[in-house]
C-alpha cells in the first residue's frame, strides 16, 4: 500500500549544509587549497576563428612558469558531455585546439606560483594566428561557401564530416501531417524566437587537480556528474579510473552549465600532469561567459484545428545555433520534438529540428533543455488559437492536454512512458481562482497609461531520463546506507545538489525509511572512489531517480537492521517497525501492541558490532522505468507602461505537480527561483555578438548582462506558489520532480499577459521596452489608419 | 594584475604629505566600487593608491546657514539615510538609494560617483538640479570651488588635476515653497545603469513655476542641465500642454547614444516622457521623489 502519512518527509526542516553556506564556511571547489599548489589562467583566443599557427612559451617558462599548449596535450577528441550512448555522442573537441573556433576558446594553459605570476606569465606567451573568416548567424552559416566552423567530427566512432555547418538534423513523425491539416478548421503558423541567454550561476567554473604519485589523479571540479568527469578524464590521459578520483564538491549553481566536464577541467589536469603539482584553475566571470550559454531558438509553429478547439495536427521546424562546439545539441533535438509531443494531443504531427555550427560561445543545457523555448513558442499558440476558436485560453489547454494515461516523451523519442499522476486540472482550476482569472479582461477594453493584463502558461519537465527501455541517454543511481553504532546512519551517493536541496530529500528520504530523526542522518563526503556510478544531477531527476535508489539502499539496509533486532526481541523481523523517537533522538524498533518489544535503533546496531553479526549496510543499483512528467503551471498578471513599454510582472501563481512534495519550502523557492528566471527570458536576458569581433555586445560583463533581482518579482503577497494534490506511483514515497519545471512555462505565460494587457502579441523574447514601444506605436498607427478608412 | 604602492592617510595633511612629488601616479580609492573593476580591465601602469577611508573629516554630512556640505566620503547608504539630505535634498537622497544593491551602496561614495564621471552616475542629476559645488584640495593645499555644471567635462573626464582631490560637495537649501521630483528608469529595479534619469527642482509661485531646475543623465556624454527646457517652463502653470512642449524642447538639448541599453531613439522619446512625470510630479507632490517603475 503507498505510504501517504510521513514522520520526516514534507516537513519544513532546517537544511543541512544551510549553517556552513550562510557562514561561509562551505568548501568550493575555488576554496580547496593544496600544499605546493600552483595557479593556473589560460590564454584565449581574441578572434572568434582562427589557426593557431605556433605558440612560444620561452619567456612564460623562464619566468618559472608551466605550460601546455594545443601540441602537448592527448589528440583525442571527445564530446565532454557523457550522459547519451557513444554512438549518438558527436565528439568535436580537444583539451586545447589548434583552430580556435569563439572568442575566449582556450589555447595555451599556464601554470604559476600564484595567480598573478601566471597572468604575466600568459602575457609573455606568443601565439602565432592564422584568422580565419567567422560565421554567427545560423541561416548565413547554413549557405553554400559559408565558413565551415568544423570540417569534420566523430559520432561514436566513425568521422563525419560536416556540411553547411550543420551540426546535425532531426526529423520525427507520428501519424499523416497532410491528412491532419486537411481535417482541420483553420490552420495557424507562426515563427517564434527565444534568447541566447547565460547561465549565470553564482560560482564561476573552477577546478583543483592534484597528480597522484601512482600516476593518476585527484580532481576537485564544479560538476554536475562526477563520475562521468572520472570517465572522461581516465580517457583523454589514459588512466586507469581506479586511479582516478573525482570528488564531490559543492556547487554554487550550475543550471545546466556543469552537466558536461567543464573547459577548465581539462586544461588544470593535462597542467598538474606535467608540472606534478596540484594546480588551481578559476575561471573569471568574463571567461565564464564566453564558456556556455543556453540554445537560443528559432521555432516555426503551425497548428491544426477545429471549430470545437480539438487541435488535428502540429508541425514544428526548429533552427538551434548551438556556437562553436556541439554539446548535446542531438539529444536537445529529440527533446523538443518530445516536449512538443508531450504538452497537447497530436494525432498528426511533424518535427524537423537542425542545429547549426557558428563562431560563438558553446550553447548547452540551461534549466528546462529546450523546453522553455518550446512552451514558449506553443503556449504562445494556445492563446492564439484559443482566439481563433473563440474559447478560453483555459478551456483550450484542458480539452487538449496529454495527462493521465497518455503517452510522455520524458527525453525524446526513445524514452517514452505513461503518465500515472496528473495535477493539470487542479492547477489550472486552483490558479484561476487565485489569479481572478474571469475577471482580467480583454485588451480592446483597456485604457490609460498603464495597463494590466493576466496570461496562462503550463508546461512540465520530465522527471529523469529512465524508461522501461534503454534509450539513447543513460540513467540510473547507486547509493548507500549504513547503520552506525549510536543509531546514526550515513548515506552515500554521487548525487550532487545545485542549491535545490537534493541531497536533503535524499536525507528526508532514508529517515523516512529507517524511522530515525532526520537529525541523525548525515550526508557522506562523496568521490568516484567511494561511490557507485550515479549518471549526472541533471534532467530533474535527483529525487525521483537518485532518491528512488537512495530509498532501495535503505530498504535494504533496513532490512538487515530488523533481522539484527529480531535476534535480539525474538519476533519475526517482518512483523517488526521503526518509529522516530525525538526524545531518545533516534529510531526505535517495536512490535506493534507489545509494551516489551522494543529497542533503539543504537541498541541494536552497537549489540549487532559487539556480537560480531556485521553492519547494517547496503548498496543498490537502481535505474527508473519512468520519466513522469512534473506539470507545472503559471499565472501571471503584468502591467505594461505603455509610454516607456516597460513590462513589469505584478502577481503570479505558480503551481508545481511535483507529487509528494519531500522539500516543500525549498521546492517553493524553487518555483519562485524558476519565475524569476522565467521572467527574465520573457523579457530581459539575451546575449549578443559583435559581427567585426565576434565578442560579446555585454562585454562579458555582469553590469550589462542584467538578471532579474528580488526587486523586480512582485511583492512577496502577490507571488504564491502551491503544488498540486497528487502521489506518484513510480516515485520514491509518491514524489517527482521540480527543478527545471519552475521556468518552463514562464516566458510563454509572460508573452501572453503581455497580450491580454495591450491587445499585441510578441513572438520574439526577450519582450523589451524598446520593442514594446516600437509595436505600441506600430499598432496606434495601424488603428488610426484603419479609422481613417472606417 | 595591478602594481601599486598603498598609502592609507589618516588626514589631509599627511595624505598631502604622501603624495608630494608623485601627483602624476595616484589614484584615489574610498569604496573601490568603480576602482577595483576598472583597474582589472585596464591592466594600468604602477600606481599609488591613496586610500581615503581613514580621513574622518571627509564624512561629515551638515547643515550650516541654509548651505547643506556633504563629505567625499558619504556613503550612499549614508546619503539615503541622512534626516539632513532627506529633508533638504530629497532627491539626491532617492539617487543614492538607486544606486548599485546594498552591498555596493554600502560602499560608494559621493566623491567617488562624482570623480568618476559616468554619464549615468547616478548622484550628478539630483546634484546638478540642487546646483551644487565641488570643493576640492590639492597639492600644496590649492582649494578650488567648482560648479557642478563645470565639473565634468566628457566621459570619465572631469576638470580634476592629477593628485587633486573632491573634499565636500555643497549645495543651497532651495528656496522655499519648492517641489523636487527625481526618476531613474534601467532595465531593472536594481543594480542597474540608468538608460535615463531625471532630477527636477521648481521653485514655485501658486501655481506658477517660477524657477525650474531640471538635469539630466545618461543622455549626453556628461551628466547635463536642460536649460532650454526650464526657460520653457519658467513663469509657467504646469498644465499637460506646457509639459507636452518641455518634452518636446528637451530633446534639442539631449544627444543621447545608442549602446546595450537602448538605442538613441528610445532614449529620446523616454527622455520626454520621464521628464513629463518628473515635473508633473514635482507639481502636484511636492517633495515626493520616487524611482524604479515609473
Amino acid at each position: 500500500m503507498e505510504q501517504r502519512v510521513f514522520s520526516t518527509i514534507g516537513k519544513v526542516t532546517r537544511r543541512k549544509e544551510g549553517i556552513a553556506r550562510v557562514t561561509g564556511k562551505e568548501v568550493f571547489s575555488s576554496d580547496v587549497t593544496l600544499p605546493g599548489m600552483l595557479f593556473a589562467r589560460v590564454l584565449r583566443s581574441p578572434y572568434p576563428h582562427a589557426k593557431v599557427l605556433s605558440v612560444d612559451t620561452e619567456e612564460a617558462e623562464k619566468m618559472g612558469a608551466i605550460c601546455v599548449t594545443p601540441d602537448e596535450v592527448p589528440q583525442i577528441r571527445y564530446n565532454e558531455r557523457q550522459v547519451s550512448i557513444p554512438s549518438k555522442t558527436y565528439r568535436d573537441r580537444t583539451v586545447l585546439p589548434e583552430v580556435v573556433r569563439h572568442v575566449g576558446e582556450g589555447v595555451v594553459g599556464v601554470a604559476a606560483r600564484t595567480e598573478a605570476l601566471a597572468e604575466e606569465a600568459v602575457r609573455r606567451v606568443k601565439v602565432e594566428w592564422e584568422r580565419l573568416p567567422a560565421v554567427f548567424d545560423p541561416f548565413e552559416a547554413m549557405k553554400e561557401g559559408a565558413p565551415a566552423v568544423h570540417e569534420d567530427v566523430m559520432l561514436g566512432d566513425v568521422r563525419l564530416p560536416i556540411k553547411n555547418n550543420i551540426a546535425c538534423v532531426r526529423e520525427v513523425s507520428e501519424g499523416d501531417i497532410e491528412e491532419g491539416f486537411s481535417i482541420a478548421d483553420f490552420i495557424v503558423e507562426e515563427e517564434f524566437r527565444t534568447g541566447r541567454a547565460y547561465h549565470t550561476q553564482l560560482e564561476t567554473k573552477a577546478v583543483v587537480c592534484r597528480p597522484e604519485p601512482d600516476g593518476g589523479i585527484t580532481v576537485w571540479p564544479t560538476a554536475q556528474s562526477i563520475h562521468n568527469t572520472r570517465q572522461l578524464l581516465g580517457r583523454i590521459f589514459d588512466i586507469p579510473l581506479s586511479k582516478v578520483n573525482v570528488v564531490r564538491v559543492p556547487i554554487g549553481g550550475a543550471f545546466g552549465s556543469s552537466i558536461q566536464m567543464n573547459t577548465a577541467v581539462a586544461v588544470c589536469a593535462a597542467l598538474a600532469l606535467k608540472a606534478k603539482r596540484p594546480v588551481k584553475l578559476c575561471l573569471t566571470r568574463e571567461e565564464d561567459m564566453y564558456d556556455h550559454c543556453k540554445y537560443p531558438s528559432i521555432i516555426r509553429l503551425k497548428y491544426g484545428i477545429k471549430k470545437d478547439g480539438t487541435i488535428t495536427a502540429g508541425e514544428m521546424q526548429t533552427v538551434v545555433d548551438i556556437g562553436a562546439h556541439n554539446i548535446q545539441a542531438y539529444p536537445l533535438l529529440g527533446c523538443m520534438a518530445g516536449w512538443f509531443v508531450s504538452l497537447y494531443r497530436m494525432p498528426h504531427m511533424h518535427f524537423h529540428g537542425t542545429a547549426v555550427y557558428t563562431n560563438k560561445a558553446p550553447a548547452c543545457a540551461m534549466q528546462g533543455y529546450g523546453n522553455p523555448q518550446v512552451s514558449f513558442a506553443v503556449e504562445s499558440m494556445m492563446d492564439i488559437l484559443a482566439e481563433k476558436v473563440g474559447m478560453d485560453p483555459v478551456d483550450l489547454r484542458l480539452k487538449n492536454y496529454v495527462g493521465l494515461g497518455e503517452t510522455f516523451w520524458g527525453q525524446g523519442p526513445t524514452v517514452r512512458s505513461i503518465i500515472r499522476s496528473c495535477g493539470v486540472e487542479e492547477m489550472l482550476s486552483k490558479g484561476k481562482e487565485k489569479i481572478g482569472w474571469d475577471k482580467r479582461g480583454k485588451p480592446e477594453e483597456k485604457r490609460g497609461r498603464y495597463r494590466r493584463g493576466i496570461g496562462v502558461g503550463r508546461s512540465f519537465h520530465t522527471s529523469g531520463t529512465g524508461a522501461p527501455m534503454p534509450g539513447e541517454v543513460i540513467d540510473y543511481s547507486t547509493a548507500m546506507v549504513k547503520v552506525n553504532e549510536d543509531g546514526s546512519v550515513d548515506y552515500l551517493t554521487a548525487l550532487m545538489c545545485h542549491g535545490g536541496g537534493t541531497l536533503e530529500a535524499g536525507a528526508k528520504i532514508v529517515a523516512e525509511v529507517m524511522g530515525v530523526p532526520l537529525d541523525k542522518v548525515g550526508i557522506s563526503p562523496s568521490d568516484t572512489r567511494s561511490t557507485g556510478y550515479d549518471v549526472c544531477t541533471h534532467a530533474t531527476r535527483g529525487v525521483y531517480c537518485g532518491g528512488a535508489a537512495i530509498k532501495k539502499a535503505a530498504e535494504s539496509a533496513k532490512k538487515i537492521l530488523l533481522e539484527f533486532a529480531s535476534r535480539l526481541l525474538e519476533v519475526n523481523p517482518d512483523a517488526l517497525q521503526i518509529r522516530p523517537d525525538e526524545e531518545l533522538g533516534q529510531g526505535v524498533i517495536f512490535l506493534e501492541g507489545a509494551k516489551d518489544k522494543a529497542i533503539t535503533v543504537g541498541e541494536v546496531a552497537k549489540t549487532a558490532q559487539l556480537k560480531g553479526w556485521g553492519t547494517a549496510i547496503a548498496v543498490e543499483s537502481h535505474r527508473q522505468v519512468n520519466c513522469p512528467p512534473c506539470f507545472v503551471t503559471n499565472f501571471i498578471e503584468v502591467e505594461v507602461d505603455t509610454e516607456t513599454g516597460n513590462v513589469r510582472p505584478t502577481r503570479a501563481v505558480a503551481a508545481v505537480d511535483a507529487g509528494t512534495v519531500i522539500n516543500p519550502d525549498l521546492a517553493a523557492g524553487q518555483l519562485e527561483g524558476g519565475l524569476c528566471r522565467g521572467i527574465g527570458l520573457a523579457l530581459l536576458e539575451d546575449t549578443d555578438y559583435d559581427r567585426d569581433t565576434g565578442e560579446l555586445t555585454c562585454g562579458a560583463s555582469l553590469v550589462d548582462y542584467k538578471t532579474y533581482t528580488a526587486v523586480d518579482m512582485p511583492f512577496v503577497d502577490d507571488l504564491e506558489a502551491f503544488f498540486a494534490n497528487t502521489y506518484e506511483p513510480s516515485g520514491p514515497f509518491g514524489a517527482k520532480g521540480v527543478g527545471e519545471a519552475a521556468n518552463n512555462c514562464t516566458a510563454g505565460t509572460v508573452a501572453n499577459a503581455v497580450y491580454n494587457a495591450i491587445g499585441i502579441r510578441f513572438k520574439e523574447a526577450p519582450i523589451t521596452p524598446e520593442k514594446v514601444l516600437k509595436a505600441l506605436k506600430e499598432n496606434g498607427a495601424a488603428k488610426r489608419r484603419a479609422e481613417r478608412n472606417d | 594584475m595591478i602594481e601599486a604602492e598603498y598609502v592609507a592617510p589618516s588626514n589631509l595633511g599627511e595624505l598631502f604629505k604622501s603624495i608630494e612629488g608623485r601627483a602624476e601616479r595616484v589614484k584615489f580609492v574610498a569604496g573601490c566600487t568603480n576602482v577595483l573593476p576598472d583597474l582589472r580591465a585596464q591592466n594600468p601602469a604602477p600606481m599609488l593608491l591613496v586610500d581615503l577611508t581613514g580621513i574622518e573629516e571627509l564624512r561629515r554630512i551638515e547643515e550650516n546657514n541654509g548651505v547643506i556640505s556633504i563629505g567625499s566620503l558619504a556613503t550612499m547608504t549614508e546619503l539615503a539615510a541622512s534626516e539632513i539630505i532627506r529633508t533638504h535634498g530629497p532627491i539626491l537622497a532617492s539617487a543614492a538609494r538607486a544606486l548599485g544593491n546594498p552591498l555596493t551602496r554600502n560602499r560608494a561614495t559621493i566623491g567617488g560617483n562624482i570623480a568618476d564621471a559616468s554619464p549615468a552616475a547616478d548622484t550628478a542629476p539630483p546634484l546638478l538640479a540642487l546646483e551644487a559645488t565641488i570643493h576640492t584640495e590639492g597639492a600644496s593645499h590649492a582649494k578650488r570651488e567648482i560648479p557642478v555644471e563645470e565639473f565634468f567635462i566628457g566621459p570619465n573626464q572631469t576638470v580634476l588635476n592629477q593628485g587633486e582631490l573632491i573634499t565636500r560637495i555643497t549645495f543651497p537649501i532651495p528656496k522655499d515653497p519648492s517641489a523636487s521630483s527625481h526618476i531613474k528608469f534601467g532595465l531593472r529595479n536594481a543594480m542597474a545603469i540608468s538608460v535615463v534619469s531625471v532630477a527636477v527642482v521648481l521653485e514655485m509661485q501658486g501655481n506658477l513655476c517660477h524657477r525650474a531646475r531640471i538635469a539630466l543623465g545618461s543622455v549626453a556624454p556628461k551628466p547635463i542641465r536642460a536649460y532650454l527646457t526650464e526657460k520653457e517652463l519658467e513663469g509657467r502653470k504646469i498644465t499637460e500642454e506646457v509639459l507636452e512642449s518641455c518634452a518636446e524642447v528637451v530633446k534639442k538639448e539631449i544627444s543621447p547614444i545608442t549602446d546595450i541599453r537602448a538605442s538613441a531613439q528610445y532614449r529620446e522619446h523616454v527622455t520626454g516622457v520621464l521628464l513629463k512625470r518628473a515635473l508633473w510630479q514635482a507639481a502636484r507632490e511636492g517633495e515626493n521623489s520616487t524611482n524604479g517603475n515609473i
